[in-house]
């Protein structure tokens, strides 16, 4: 603030302190956890048979972190191959739709109606298709991410800024300069949004895989089925918290790499 | 550059609107000519088409002797749109640079321009490692129409660079624009909303009616150069205005009939 804006009294106000500013953010939030966990250990306390008390979730935990860290990894398998792939295919399909529109034409209705049906049902069938490996779990995570990441990246694709490409069309660009320097870039905001919705939907697909193409008895969801069969809700819930735990890392993952890549796109970060 | 008879018309058999009715026009080399008229006389449907951005119905569009796309291929072409239209992932300098970097294979046998001599030219010189979002408006502009002289294009095509900026704003860039054209005399096709802008940049003004679009007169500035500022306070400049206003007038009351 200049010096003539603080010898003004109406125009002078107070900025708090980084560490109020901390606690300020910080507090609210914290508070609400606060009072889920008081309320949980009440009804816990009280109804064993319903939900487990927080100890017994973490001793469970501490008491064979092997088993959690194996199941983990399978999960996170899963997640990196299967999402890895529906992500990329998602956006190599969204390129080539939006460069040649015949394929759009060609496949979007069918996308359409694998889309509307139910993953939970294609499961099975899939398992009967593929066998009991990791393969079918692969292609239920893989389609649950597929379409979000194929149609925002579409909508990226397509909402190229028309006068500058109208410059690059005086240019003779070619369709590769145009693609490599203006949509490719350009697309990066419907990306990471895309990003933003396939990453929680990885880890449900995931867990769901798990449930449906048991297959294995591996991972995370599927140490959720088989504890709740046998009513060890411990185990039950240190799953639950580990795969939310894995969907937290993963979107703070993308909001750290969506800030190195599209710093450009947050005019606030840039600062005028 | 030549433009004969070009034709163009819009919309379904029925309701169809002729936007371009026979317009023709040349522009010399070195030659600076400014499109003005009321909204829906085509100016900017003209500067597309020669800019190869549409195709005309009819006519023909020559840019030293070749064809708008054998023109566009060899980068003849310097376009500055009505937005900036800079890659903001990019610096200042990156995007000014871009038209060398594309379509490379165009580059022989012309004089490309340094780019952080033309932003300095400019008067971008603190700004060319700056992104497009950390600057003002109108120095966005500047920037984008350093871009269309960086590569030494036969024309310059401009569509209303600065309808965008505020008044004085405007003014300033105005200024800046014929400071640099004066010591880089190129053709320019400049569309404007503004009369006094078109006097004070032109070489010659071509005056379009509507309804059909077509080239209702074409007005000589015969004004000295080079011109500043103090030329507004002249009376050959308000003489000027004068006319071209009436004139103006003229064609949007013909439009009203």
């Amino acid at each position: 603030m200049s010096d003539a804006m603080t010898a003004n009294p109406v125009q002078t106000r107070k900025t708090a302190s980084p560490v109020a500013r901390l606690v300020g953010s910080w507090l609210p939030p914290a508070v609400t956890f606060v009072i889920v966990a008081v309320l949980w250990q009440v009804v816990a306390l009280n109804n064993p048979y319903v939900l487990p008390t927080l100890e017994s979730v973490g001793n469970s935990m501490a008491s064979d972190p092997h088993m959690y860290w194996a199941n983990m990894l399978v999960t996170c398998q899963e997640i990196v191959i299967g999402a890895g792939a529906g992500i990329l295919f998602g956006f190599l399909l969204a390129v080539a739709m939006s460069e040649l529109p015949i394929i759009e034409k060609a496949v979007m209705p069918l996308i359409v109606v694998i889309m509307v049906t139910p993953v939970v049902a294609i499961a099975p069938a899939l398992v009967v298709a593929f066998g009991f490996g990791m393969l079918p779990k692969y292609i239920v995570t893989g389609l649950v991410v597929f379409f979000p990441m194929l149609v925002n990246s579409l909508a990226g694709l397509r909402d190229v800024d028309q006068k500058a490409l109208d410059v690059f069309k005086t240019l003779h660009a070619s369709r590769w300069e145009t693609f490599r320097d203006l949509r490719l870039p350009g697309c990066m905001p419907f990306v990471f949004a895309g990003l933003r919705i396939a990453m929680p939907l990885a880890v449900v697909g995931a867990a769901v895989a798990e449930f449906v193409a048991a297959g294995q008895q591996a991972g995370l969801g599927s140490l959720v089925t088989i504890s709740a069969a046998q009513a060890n809700l411990p185990v039950t819930w240190a799953s639950i918290a580990l795969l939310c735990l894995l969907g937290v890392v993963l979107v703070s993952l993308l909001a750290l790499l969506r800030k190195r890549v599209l710093w450009w796109s947050d005019a606030d970060v840039i600062g005028r | 550059m030549q433009v004969s008879n070009i034709t163009k018309s819009f919309g379904p058999d029925e309701a169809r609107v002729t936007v371009l009715n026979g317009v023709s026009l040349t522009i010399r080399k070195g030659e600076f000519v400014s499109l003005i008229g009321p909204s829906g006389c085509g100016k900017s449907t003209l500067l597309k088409v020669v800019a190869g951005l549409s195709d005309a119905d009819g006519g023909s569009v020559s840019i030293n002797g070749k064809s708008v796309a054998e023109a566009a291929r060899r980068k003849a072409i310097g376009l500055v749109p009505q937005s900036p239209a800079l890659l903001p992932w990019r610096t200042i300098l990156d995007n000014v640079s871009l038209p060398i970097k594309i379509n490379p294979a165009a580059n022989a046998g012309r004089t490309l321009r340094d780019p952080k001599e033309i932003l300095t030219s400019f008067g971008l010189g603190k700004a060319m490692d700056r992104y497009p979002a950390q600057l003002s408006g109108g120095m966005q502009q500047r920037a984008a129409i350093a871009r269309a002289f960086v590569f030494d294009p036969d024309i310059l095509l401009m569509d209303e660079p600065f309808s965008a900026l505020d008044e004085m704003n405007r003014d300033q860039q105005r200024m800046g624009l014929l400071d640099f054209w004066q010591s880089n005399q190129k053709s320019v096709l400049f569309v404007t909303h503004s009369v006094p802008e078109a006097i004070m940049l032109s070489d010659r003004i071509v005056l379009m009616a509507a309804h059909p679009g077509r080239i209702a007169e074409i007005i000589d500035v015969d004004l000295p150069r080079p011109r500043n500022e103090a030329l507004y306070a002249t009376d050959a400049f308000r003489d000027l205005e004068g006319y071209v206003r009436n004139a103006l007038r003229k064609v949007m009351e013909a439009a009203h009939v």
